[in-house]
């Protein structure tokens, strides 16, 4: 038996430190039901009738092995009635390593699938109708996520498909490479947003329905981030694209569109759902107040949800899948256009084929069983929901403004601003936990010393497949084309030209992902993180 | 632990594992412990054997989320041997399935650290391992260098 006091009353601040009172009530807590949806500053969803005019796209996360592997694992979810695609990739490809580079040996088809060449792209696509399915490509690195998309496009042009065939979303945020996540040679955040936004040009130049970035909120606040600060770097690095692309002579309205952003759903129920809310309310403000935008589709902030990946256990494991069905419930009262269910083994492996389907599933109750989608944002008028989303609101406005101070947000990156706040995050959480203050069931409280019942997912043999294919592909170009288009693309880099140009070039030579994302590395790479 | 004999861990990611929000929360304890901590970061088993002999480190700590531990920790346990560096204390934290945990503690490691780790754990496991290594001959050696 435990030995802690039983809980007397639950926490009275949110997860973010907002105070909550037990109860809400219209004299002390007057608020004012927002706009109807469809309406800016959208508070209450981008679209009128929301679900009824346009359900949330099944949008589950996979990738693993071979794009061979990765290929039948997607048609599989497609077959049990996902609606879209939404691909991971391994370590190697998002951080612009060849499957067969010394570092990247061990982890290649680890985390995800691993692509080296438009001939994986090929393979990993096979069978899905590009210009029918909205194909959402999470490579995060701009060191990569360029040479990716490349990579696509020219894949999906050899089946035959043109570019405004093709709808999908692209990661593409430079926070991740600088501030999420680590890798050995991190580009300078300068260069790397700038890479970002070459994506960005190109893609309202030349793939008009291509989602060519997509902030990664979920990401922050895996490193640490609370909601409050998930949404505001959300706008913050929203506002820091928009302002590069208009300095480079692209009206607001002309791009806004295209910009869309990726949630986190955690625990904090009604939080969550205040962060959606007041996310939307204060991005199309800013955009109309600050950008100048006019058009309401460049003001709204659509977005997909994936429930939290480190909100779960690895003790207990069958609980996460509760975890996943209330953060799931968070993210669609809270307006998702797009969801991922997190799989209940994800603390162990990469997820087996059952967990990925139960996962699946989770949505497919959600959507057909519950009810919840019947009217559009139900929580609307709820003293306390409201209240929530004001004072969401209210802090998000005062990191903005203090990310502005900073000099904008890739100023705060290179400073550590951002990486000190995510950090000190992390570690009082773990602090809270250890301690007891913060409950997790099954690692702190209500413990078993049951054994597991989980096989771990076990990753095929990727390496050799995919140093066959290197090999292969190595022996089998014209090596005088792919040096000449490499040494375009570093040319390019250098002076300051959009680098897309140049990178489809080069993939259509038979350049390699790592052969690309080394000429970034050599120019603008090296860069320490300030991790303390 | 005393300001004078700081225990020094060398904190390093093997391959391209990305996932270093652990081994920062780990790293800011034990300094708030009076250890001394090196992160190294992405590196590959001859860098980490490099940076533990260079850096005098009594633990190396080695994170692993992505799956890549049965590929890269046997050659930084091989690469420690072969410099000599058989008394370096090495744990592993992140995700690891229990039959590859028997795998690598057979390998050499010493501890692992699962999800759900307690951070005092990983520190008094660190203190009471070295301690128990550096017992029988630290005090005499230590009191020779000062004494000459």
């Amino acid at each position: 038996m435990s030995v802690r006091p039983q809980d007397t009353q639950t926490a009275a601040t949110t997860d973010a430190g907002i105070p909550v009172d037990a109860v809400y009530t219209p004299e002390r807590h007057p608020v004012r039901t927002p706009e109807p949806p469809g309406e800016p500053p959208f508070t209450r969803g981008v679209r009128p009738l929301m679900y009824r005019e346009r359900p949330w796209a099944v949008r589950q996360l996979a990738g693993f092995g071979t794009p061979e592997d990765t290929n039948r694992r997607l048609r599989l979810l497609l077959e049990h009635g996902a609606t879209a695609v939404n691909t991971v990739f391994d370590f190697p490809t998002n951080r612009g390593y060849d499957s067969d580079a010394p570092l990247a040996r061990a982890d290649a088809g680890q985390g995800g699938v691993a692509v080296d060449s438009v001939e994986d792209m090929v393979a990993l696509y096979a069978g899905i109708p590009l210009d029918e399915v909205s194909v959402s490509i999470v490579v995060s690195h701009p060191v990569a996520a360029g040479v990716v998309l490349a990579m696509y496009l020219v894949a999906a042009e050899r089946r035959g498909y043109r570019p405004e065939d093709l709808a999908g979303t692209l990661q593409n945020d430079f926070m991740m490479e600088t501030v999420v996540l680590t890798a050995p040679s991190v580009l300078e955040p300068a260069f790397a947003f700038r890479l970002s936004t070459d994506v960005v040009e190109y893609c309202l130049q030349h793939v008009p329905r291509w989602n060519a970035i997509s902030y990664t909120g979920y990401n922050y606040r895996e490193a640490g981030a609370d909601a409050v600060q998930e949404a505001a770097l959300v706008v913050a690095h929203a506002v820091a694209t928009a302002e590069e692309m208009v300095r480079r002579g692209h009206p607001v309205d002309t791009f806004a569109s295209r910009l869309t952003a990726f949630f986190s759903a955690d625990n904090d129920f009604f939080e969550e759902i205040a962060k959606y809310r007041a996310a939307r309310r204060v991005y199309a403000r800013v955009f109309a107040e600050r950008l100048g935008a006019r058009e309401p589709r460049s003001r709204m902030l659509r977005y997909h949800v994936q429930t939290a990946g480190s909100a779960l256990t690895a003790q207990q494991p069958l609980n996460n899948v509760t975890r996943s069905a209330y953060h799931a419930l968070a993210a669609v009262l809270g307006g998702a256009q797009s969801l991922h269910v997190s799989a209940y083994d994800e603390a162990l492996s990469i997820p087996s084929e059952s967990a990925a389907l139960t996962a699946l599933h989770t949505q497919h109750i959600l959507r057909h069983e519950t009810g919840v989608d019947r009217t559009a944002d139900p929580l609307a008028g709820s003293h306390y929901v409201e209240s929530l989303t004001d004072a969401v609101e209210q802090r998000v406005y005062e990191l903005l403004a203090r990310i502005d101070a900073l000099g904008g947000l890739v100023a705060a990156v290179e400073q550590g601003w951002v990486h000190k706040h995510l950090l000190a995050n992390a570690y009082e959480r773990q602090l809270a936990i250890d301690d007891g203050t913060r409950t997790v069931v099954g690692v702190n409280r209500f413990r078993s010393d049951e054994p597991l019942h989980i096989d771990p997912f076990r990753v095929p043999a990727t390496l050799e497949p995919q140093e066959d294919k290197l090999r292969r592909l190595r022996a089998g170009r014209d090596g005088a084309r792919v040096r000449a288009a490499l040494d375009a693309l570093r040319d390019t880099a250098a002076s300051g030209r959009n680098t897309m140009p140049p990178l489809l070039e080069a993939v259509r030579a038979g350049a390699t992902l790592g052969e690309c994302s080394e000429v970034f590395r050599d120019l603008h790479g090296g860069w320490r993180q300030p991790l303390i | 632990m005393s300001q004078v004999d700081r225990i020094r861990v060398v904190m390093a990611k093997p391959g391209l594992d990305s996932h270093y929000r652990g081994t920062m929360v780990v790293s800011r304890y034990l300094v708030q412990q009076g250890m001394e901590v090196v992160y190294v970061g992405n590196q590959t088993a001859e860098q980490i054997v490099r940076a533990v002999l260079a850096e005098d480190a009594d633990v190396l700590g080695l994170s692993s989320l992505s799956g890549n531990h049965l590929a890269t920790v046997p050659p930084i346990l091989a690469g420690l041997r072969s410099s000599g560096l058989d008394d370096v204390l090495v744990l592993l934290g992140g995700i690891v399935p229990s039959a590859d945990a028997e795998v690598l503690r057979a390998a050499g490691v010493h501890e692992i650290f699962g999800p759900g780790s307690e951070l005092v754990t990983i520190a008094r496991t660190i203190r009471e391992r070295v301690a128990r290594r550096a017992a029988p001959v630290a005090p005499a050696v230590t009191e020779g260098i000062a004494m000459a």
